[in-house]
């Protein structure tokens, strides 16, 4: 049994997984070609590199649930020098027939090779779900891994979801997040900047609402002489809905003349929605840059009468506030049906809700 | 009272406790331009934000009437939809919005019907020109890091694409600079010419010349204590205000 009392998920046990059946996997043939990816089939005896064994994501009986439990997942290897436009997509879409979901996912880009994978998490009914997931990136040198992670499971569904990467010098790894979704989520991103001037970005939104609850910790470990880790999250809360937030900035000794900046900005639209943020900063070197900011609060009075003045119903106008904080990190997404669906999506519960 | 196209009916005014407007009576016709002139901190900007619905500012007595339907009780975006606009003294940054995302949709909202793209990009683009505004503007956040002077040549440009039945204009010439004064007194003049009622709170004689208004009002201590016509804003500027004090308000 587990229990995370900050987000009160008490004596929680894990369902006893069912298989998923669907196909998830949308690529262009050449892509297919040039790259190796696969279903992951046997966890135990993939290829290099090993998965970090300290890395506890969400926390260990997770990852140790998706070791033994897995039933989907991509093994991608992209080859040295390789630099693939064609984003690849991934839509995990759970139903009545496939409510659990447990993915593993490796991603390996070799010395500059260059890769954007979106992975779309979506309840397509109303059924009760549950998503476990561990992704693994290493990003050798001089390459480029975006990674974008939609999330929108239904308000029955329970979402955790481990990420970890670990890169090398001049690598750059781009974590992208959108969490709109689920009864309660628990996120983990963390990443390891390995050597000198590894670079390390992630950049996410959330719009919680009803009863959701989210736990979003995003850590970055800075290793590596004058390496960078941005985190920028956005959020807005509606109804009763609650997120703890935990920002991490760990300079470990070797990262001199490293820098870490850390924003979060919410939005709180209700009286009974709950913020809490806790940045922290670890620092071995004298020489590192940590920058935290959180700024939480109501949406400013006078320009919410300003917008108004101008036509907009109160709702509108916190729906234009909102989707302009958003914006810049939907436009990240590369592809037109999800920014839309993901509008459509916000404009509903904002509006409507 | 009440046949006049706009009437402002013994309005009196609170924030938090303290009255602010202690009985305002005003009189607009359809076309008109009245001038609202008066020291600092007598409640120009107050009128302002009440006649525009702002939360703040309570209404403890009295009636604010467009085309004989009452406005009182209405929030801003309502009025808004009714035909009122104000021209902000100090105009809100909003991060994110573009000039002409936010004025298609303002445009959509008040006018109750969808504004296409491109006859909108059009309309916009010969608005700016008439008011000396780069084209670039249209792209830009609203009012995000524009001068403020920008920020005031940002508020006509609204009026002259919102069209609204009757403006407010709270010290829009003020941070202005000579050149700017005379193209934001053009755009307000054709905004006139479509039959629009205006009025205009300001202390410069500058714009008075440019406007020729019908009435001016002095709003001193919460009360519109004198209306005239342009001799009083030259009354006002040769003895200043207190003088105006003593000689009209018992
Ligand atoms: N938001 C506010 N909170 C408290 N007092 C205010 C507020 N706005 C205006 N006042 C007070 O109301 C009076 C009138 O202010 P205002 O309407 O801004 O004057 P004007 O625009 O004529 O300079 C002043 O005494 C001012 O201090
Ligand atoms: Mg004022």
């Amino acid at each position: 049994m587990t229990s995370w009392k900050r987000i009160g998920l008490k004596d929680f046990e894990f369902p006893k997984i069912v298989k998923y059946n669907k196909k998830y996997l949308s690529f262009e043939e050449g892509a297919k070609k040039e790259v190796s990816l696969n279903m992951v089939t046997d966890i135990t005896s993939l290829p290099s590199p090993k998965i970090e064994d300290n890395f506890t994501g969400v926390g260990t009986e997770f990852i140790l649930n998706v070791k033994k439990n897995y039933n989907a997942g991509i093994d991608l290897h992209i080859p040295k020098d390789l630099k693939i436009k064609e984003p690849i997509r991934l839509d995990f879409y759970l139903d009545e027939k496939n409510n659990h979901l447990v993915d593993f996912n490796n991603i390996y880009a070799k010395e500059n090779s260059e890769i954007t994978i979106v992975i779309d998490y979506k309840s397509i009914d109303n059924v009760e779900g549950f998503h476990n997931g561990f992704t693994n990136i290493f990003a050798e040198k001089g390459s480029v891994v975006n990674i974008i992670k939609l999330q929108r499971l239904n308000s029955k569904t329970l979402n955790f979801d481990s990420n970890f990467s670990r890169v090398e010098s001049e690598a750059k790894v781009n974590f992208v997040s959108i969490e709109l979704g689920s009864k309660l989520t628990g996120f983990n991103y963390t990443s390891i900047l390995e050597e000198e001037k590894s670079y390390s970005n992630l950049s996410s939104i959330y719009l919680g609402d009803k009863e959701m609850k989210l736990d979003l910790e995003y850590t970055m470990i800075h290793k590596g002489i004058r390496s960078q880790s941005n985190i920028e999250t956005r959020g807005a809360l509606l109804d009763n809905a609650r997120k703890v937030f935990r920002g991490n900035l760990d300079f470990k000794r070797g990262s001199r003349s490293s820098k870490g900046v850390e924003l979060e900005n919410v939005l709180l639209l209700s009286p009974t929605s709950k913020s809490d943020s806790i940045p922290a900063l670890l620092c071995e070197e004298d020489n590192v840059e940590g920058e935290h900011a959180v700024s939480a609060g109501q949406i400013d009075k006078s320009k919410l009468f300003y917008i108004m003045s101008r036509g907009l119903s109160e709702k509108e106008a916190k729906k234009l506030i909102v989707e302009s904080s958003f914006k810049p990190i939907i436009d990240k997404i590369p592809f037109e049906d999800l920014r839309s669906e993901i509008n459509i999506d916000i404009e509903r519960r904002l509006i409507h809700g | 009272m009440g046949e006049h196209f706009f009437n402002i009916n013994n309005l009196k005014v609170n924030i938090d406790d303290k009255e602010i407007l202690k009985g305002v009576n005003l009189e607009v016709g359809k076309g008109e331009t009245h001038i609202i002139m008066g020291p600092n901190g007598s409640g120009k900007s107050t009128l302002a934000y009440t006649l525009m619905g702002h939360p703040l500012y309570k209404v403890t007595n009295g009636e604010i009437n467009l085309e004989g339907e009452s406005l009182k009780d209405l929030s801003a975006d309502k009025r808004a939809i009714k035909g009122m606009f104000l021209s902000f003294q100090y105009p809100e940054e909003v991060d994110g919005v573009t000039v002409e995302e936010f004025l298609r949709t303002a445009k959509t909202k008040t006018w109750g019907e969808m504004q296409r793209i491109l006859p909108f990009k059009k309309l916009l683009k010969e608005k700016m020109e008439a008011l000396e505004m780069d084209e670039s503007y249209a792209t830009r956040y609203l009012n995000l890091g524009f001068s403020g002077g920008e920020k005031k040549k940002n508020e006509i440009l609204q009026m002259s694409i919102l069209e609204p039945k009757i403006a407010i204009l709270d010290e829009t010439d003020s941070g202005l600079d000579v050149d700017a004064i005379r193209i934001v007194a053009q755009g307000v003049k054709k905004f006139k010419d479509k039959e629009r009622s205006i009025v205009v709170i300001t202390h410069y004689n500058k714009l008075l010349e440019y406007l020729a208004p019908d009435y001016i009002h002095i709003l001193m201590d919460g009360k519109i204590i004198k209306t005239g016509g342009m001799e009083l804003a030259k009354e006002i500027d040769e003895n200043g205000y207190e003088e105006i004090r003593k000689k009209y308000l018992k």
